[in-house]
């Protein structure tokens, strides 16, 4: 907690969520609201939050506001000027904001102070994480540890929430011809768009690093800030920035809609199938110790470790997958035939 | 070292402020992009350079990897931020931004 | 030397300031790409910079790493926007809606 750089990083997030509502093009707002992210990332770095930053940097820069520009691309751009003469319902309005923002801010004098040693949340569950994590999972990042092993039912339901965002966007906006059959084009074959060499080349450069880097994330989840919904982000953006440097069809040829379908699917299943594994070995649900039996030369705080390794790599094929078929299908319409 | 440091920070900061009153100032778009990509990444090179030598103050296997990170920010910066500078000049062109002149009859299409 | 990073940082911060001057008054749509890009260079280094300053730069240096992978997509993408649909129309995009005369 430095204050100087809380005091001026707050300033510029008020500037940019003022600026992001007033303005009209929906495109600007769009731009506006990706400097917003970025000034979030900062804010939450600078709160000690690296995961919660790491979240905002890699959701935000890759992915977020590309899908905001995507579906300015398909729809329409400016917002239609509002009929005049609704004095009462604006008076309703801005009453009902300042009485929430009152009862909020009367709220906000019980909370406990910021890293506040004597509030509840530090005297039970805290001091417990912070001790016994090493000692009980063999993981120096606790925050991973929480996550995945100590509150395993909450991220196994989040990466559900996720999977039924992507079967909702399916379910809205694809569109299948049926006069058509579907013709998978040829794999790295590059059609005529805008042949522009310098962004092809830069990102046919930089994809490869951005995958490590990914794969990274995911496997050095256990000891550094990352895992596996930011590592699936980053995977999953790779394909959005080969997306739009190269063509559409190229992604679609090297992960086409079936595959990716199933390879969501496929992450949703192998976390909850460790579960269901645990439940089957004689423990309770998600509770990794017991996979020391199934896996060889590993003790039961070792188990837990690899058992959070597993499921992160299973959040991170979902997300991936998740990722990429929302962006095809908001760029495209749903007719997968050509996007940004 | 630690002038070093102090010397290549001072550096980053003055080239960063020389992109900021670029961007506000120049007249038309060409101008303004030619100050943002060249500066900020100018910038950014002094200002990570700063950084790993100000990190790495003793040798050993952490220190060495923070330092390799940081100077692939720096290689990874130098590569995408001209690209994207680029894209968006092309994306102003292709849509037709009028570049400025001075001749006053040029102003006004 | 930690009050003379920080004193970086809130320089770093009011040149931001600036460039989102710039970013959120600029005239056509890519202007504001363009601020939103130096935004993004800024922000890489100031979370190095954070890093430095709470002395724990190995779990900070991965976020910036992330960024400087990314950053220029939504640049790409707001390109490739303006490569089909042409219409930088600086007039009505700004922070009033559009009367009925203009098109």
């Amino acid at each position: 907690m430095i204050w100087q750089l809380d005091l001026s990083v707050l300033t510029l997030i008020v500037i940019c969520a003022f600026a992001t509502i007033m303005v009209k093009d929906l495109l600007s707002a769009a731009i506006i609201f990706g400097a917003y992210s970025f000034l979030m990332c900062l804010l939450w770095t600078e709160m000690g939050a690296v995961d919660v930053a790491f979240t905002e940097a890699s959701v935000g820069a890759g992915v977020s506001t590309v899908l905001f520009i995507a579906a300015v691309y398909q729809t329409s751009r400016t917002v239609k000027p509002r009929k005049s003469g609704r004095g009462l319902a604006k008076i309703f309005a801005l009453l009902a904001t300042l009485l929430t923002g009152l009862v909020l801010l009367i709220a906000e004098a019980d909370f406990p102070g910021f890293a506040d040693l004597s509030s509840p949340a530090s005297l039970h569950v805290s001091p417990y994480y912070i001790t016994q994590t090493l000692h009980d999972t063999n993981v120096p990042n606790m925050v991973t540890s929480v996550l995945a092993d100590y509150r395993g039912y909450d991220t196994m339901l989040e990466t559900v929430v996720i999977f039924t965002a992507g079967l909702a966007v399916i379910a809205i906006l694809r569109r299948y011809k049926k006069d058509q059959p579907f013709t998978p084009p040829e794999p790295y074959i590059l059609s005529k768009g805008y042949p522009d060499t310098i962004i092809r080349f830069v990102a046919r450069q930089l994809v490869p690093f951005i995958q490590l880097f990914a794969l990274y994330v995911v496997a050095h989840g256990h000891h550094s800030p990352g895992g596996g919904f930011q590592g699936g982000v980053i995977l999953g953006a790779s394909f959005i920035l080969l997306a739009i440097s190269y063509d559409f069809k190229t992604v679609l040829g090297i992960m086409n809609e079936k595959w990716n379908v199933l390879l969501g699917n496929l992450g949703v299943l192998i976390y909850a199938g460790i579960g269901f594994l645990c439940l089957g070995l004689g423990a309770n649900f998600l509770d990794y110790s017991i996979l020391s039996k199934v896996l060889p030369a590993t003790d039961r705080v070792m188990a837990r470790s690899h058992g959070m390794l597993g499921i992160e790599i299973g959040v991170a094929i979902a997300v991936m997958a998740i990722v990429i078929s929302i962006y095809l299908n908001v760029v495209s319409r749903g007719k997968y035939d050509k996007g940004l | 070292m630690t002038a070093v440091v102090i010397l290549l920070t001072l550096a980053g900061l003055i080239f960063f402020s020389a992109t900021t009153i670029g961007i506000l100032r120049f007249p038309d778009f060409y101008s303004r992009m030619h100050a943002a990509g060249k500066g900020d990444t100018l910038s950014s090179l002094f200002m990570l350079l700063a950084l790993v030598l100000y990190n790495f103050h003793e040798i050993n296997l952490g220190n060495l990897l923070v330092a390799m990170k940081i100077l692939l920010i720096v290689v990874f910066i130098f590569m995408a931020s001209p690209t994207a500078t680029h894209a968006i000049t092309d994306a102003g062109y292709e849509s037709g931004v009028k570049p400025w002149t001075k001749k006053p009859e040029e102003e006004s299409p | 030397m930690d009050s003379f990073f920080i004193g970086t940082g809130v320089a770093l911060c009011l040149l931001m300031l600036l460039t989102l001057h710039r970013a959120i008054r600029g005239p056509t749509a890519i202007d504001r790409i363009m601020g939103l890009n130096v935004i993004g260079t800024k922000t890489t280094i100031l979370l190095v910079i954070i890093g430095t300053i709470y002395h724990r730069v190995d779990m900070f240096v991965d976020i910036a790493l992330a960024y400087a992978l990314l950053n220029f997509i939504v640049a790409i993408a707001a390109s490739r926007y303006f490569q089909h649909r042409k219409n930088l129309n600086p007039k009505g995009y700004g922070f009033r809606y559009r009367s009925e005369g203009e098109k």
